[in-house]
This record gives structure tokens, sequence and C-alpha cells, in this order.
């Protein structure tokens, strides 16, 4: 990724395929309420909590995203791009699109994951 | 045992595969596969959150409540002091010092000083010992505001002080942590070390809240939009 595009403020990097998660809103309070389930947090949050400390500890994660940018964006995207999202979604979304904004992932690669992995769990 | 049984007595789940859901799949997939870290980095953090929450902290107060000496080393040494409850800080993954490995300092509160913790910068929390931080914790909105309005941000919790009582915020970073002693309130006087680790309710040892007979629970508070200071 280059220098200029290092500048662009993160929250102005569209990632579509995101922004398609945000507009289903299939948010943890709707879907719990949706079923009668009364646990407060969807199951994958502290897989999201393992992420996040792997990423601040393991391998060359660090070096990609420190710490301290990560939550700062996450801040700021919480404040923005995904402001109609409760927490831990926004928290979810928000370190998708710093990854992405990045070019640690690609946007097409991580459309298809999407969808390859959605047709894996509905599968049988 | 009838094949209807399990109808009965398992809870409802959400039976539909959400976009979240696959999301944090595709994002630990991509991660480990591009090398960001392992599948067994992962398995043991997310372990790690699972198990943690606050009964440490709240049995680490209760004791010094009751016991002078152990009071003095939660202190002096409030790692040696964890060490008593369960928690080494050394290696709270059980794994090896992870970046939660800091000096960690409990706040003694006194009748006319009360204490609370925040991270201004981003959300530090003493996790090994009271658990992962709550939602509002997090937000910009109390990190901003608790250090320049301290006495209306704990008015909001429900918690209004006197004006004799001072406040200090003590901020957390990288390397230290915090948490808080509340002062032993009256009616307390023959509870044992369980009954006292009840009220120690995780607010009160953040110091958003103060403990109080038979009150076992954390307040519900609504968290809400950052308003940069700058802007506004």
């Amino acid at each position: 990724m280059s220098t200029s595009e290092n500048i662009r403020p993160v929250e102005q990097v569209t990632v579509a395929p995101l922004a398609n998660i945000v507009e289903r809103q299939q948010v943890w309070s709707r879907m719990a309420a949706k079923y009668g389930v009364e646990n407060p947090v969807p199951p994958w949050k502290s897989s999201l909590d393992g992420i996040c400390d792997a990423l601040d500890h393991g391998g060359c994660g660090p070096e990609i995203l420190s710490f301290v940018d990560r939550r700062n964006e996450e801040d700021t995207l919480s404040a923005t791009v995904y402001s109609t999202l409760p927490y831990p979604e926004n928290q979810l979304v928000s370190l998708a699109h710093s990854l992405v904004a990045r070019g640690v992932i690609d946007e097409t690669e991580l459309q298809h994951r999407l969808a390859g992995i959605r047709s894996r769990l509905q599968a049988g | 045992m009838s094949e209807h049984d399990h109808d009965r007595t398992v809870a409802p789940m959400v039976d539909e595969i959400t976009d979240f859901e696959v999301l944090e799949i595709a994002l630990r997939e991509l991660c480990i596969e591009k090398g960001l870290f392992t599948v067994e980095d992962h398995r043991r953090f997310t372990e790690f959150a699972e198990h943690i929450g606050p009964t440490p902290a709240a049995h680490m107060v209760a004791r010094a409540w009751l016991d002078p000496e152990f009071k003095k080393l939660v202190l002096a040494d409030a790692i040696a002091a964890s060490r008593e409850v369960g928690v080494d800080w050394l290696e709270p993954t059980g794994f090896g010092t992870p970046s939660d490995f800091t000096a960690l300092h409990v706040l003694e509160d006194t009748p006319t000083l009360h204490h609370v913790i925040v991270c201004a910068l981003c959300s530090c929390y003493p996790r090994p010992i009271l658990g992962n931080s709550p939602e509002w914790y997090r937000t910009p909105n109390y990190r901003r505001r608790l250090v320049r309005w301290p006495r209306q941000v704990l008015a909001e919790f429900g918690l209004y002080l006197p004006e004799d009582v001072a406040i200090r915020v003590e901020d957390s970073n990288q390397k230290h942590r915090f948490m808080v002693m509340p002062v032993r309130p009256e009616g307390t006087e023959d509870w044992d070390e369980d009954q006292l680790a009840a009220i120690l309710t995780r607010d009160c040892l953040i110091g958003v809240a103060l403990p109080k007979v038979g009150v076992t629970t954390n307040a519900i508070t609504d968290t809400r939009p950052a308003i940069h200071p700058v802007q506004h």
C-alpha cells in the first residue's frame, strides 16, 4: 500500500461486503429477540476477543495493525461508518474494515470467503 | 427418557446463520492463513477470554476487608496478592506473558476520597483479575468525559458523591492497571468473605458504584455516542 493511501482517513475507505452486512442488520439483539434467546452477547464474541488478543500478541499481527491503531480506528469507525451497529458488532466490522483498508485482506477475497463460509455453514 | 425431553430442557438458540457469525469466521481464517497469528494463539486467547471474570478481584478486596495483613499485601504488592486469589499476572493465559502483564495497583478509598478507573487512550483494564471490560468502559464518551467531569459521569451511573468526598480518576496505561478497594459498607460487620465478595460488583471495583448491602448486580448503563469537544 502506498504512503498516499495510508494517509487517507480510514473512515473514507469503503468496503462493499461490510456495507452489505450493515444493511442486513442481523445484530445480536434483534436475532436473540427473534428466537427468544437470552444470552446478552453473541456466541462469536469470545472468539472475536481471541482474534484481537492474538493480533496484538501473536506472529506479525502487531506490525500490521498495532493495538493502539486498532482501538483508535474502532472508535472512529464505530462513530461514523458503523454508527448504526451496536457493540460488539461494531468492533468486529471495524476490525475487518481496518484490515481491508491496510490491504491485508482484499475486498474481493473477503467477499468470496464470506460466501464460501455461508454455504459451508448452511450445507446439510 | 422420552425422545422429546430435549425440547423442554435445551435453551433456545438462534437458528439462523448471521452475517456477523460468518464474518468472524472469515476474519479468523484469513488472519491465520496470512500468518498474522496461529490457530493455537487464537484458541488459547479465546479460552482466556471465556474464563476470566470479576470474581477473583471481589475476593481479593473482601479478604482484605477481613484480614489486615492481607490488606497490607494488597496495597503493597497487588501482583502477589492476586496469586492468593488464583490469578498469576505473569501468566494469566497460562502460556506466557501477554501485554496484560503490568504493574497492578489497588486504590484504597477512604470516607473522604473516592477512586475511579479509566483508560483515556483506549480500553486498558485489569482483565486477568476483573474480566473483560464492560461496553461503556470502552466508549470514547466515558473515557473523555470521566477525566473532565468525574462527578457528573458518576452521577450518570447513579453514584452521587457528597462534595466533601474528593474524586481521583486513575488513568490506566499499557503498563499500569488499577482497581478500586471501596470502603466496607455498614451492615456487613459479621459477614464472611463470600458474602462480602457478592456485593463487590464489577462496577464497585471500577469505582462507578459503591458496595451496598443487598446489591449484587451492576448498573445497566446506556452508552452514548461520543461528542468531540473540539467540534462542540
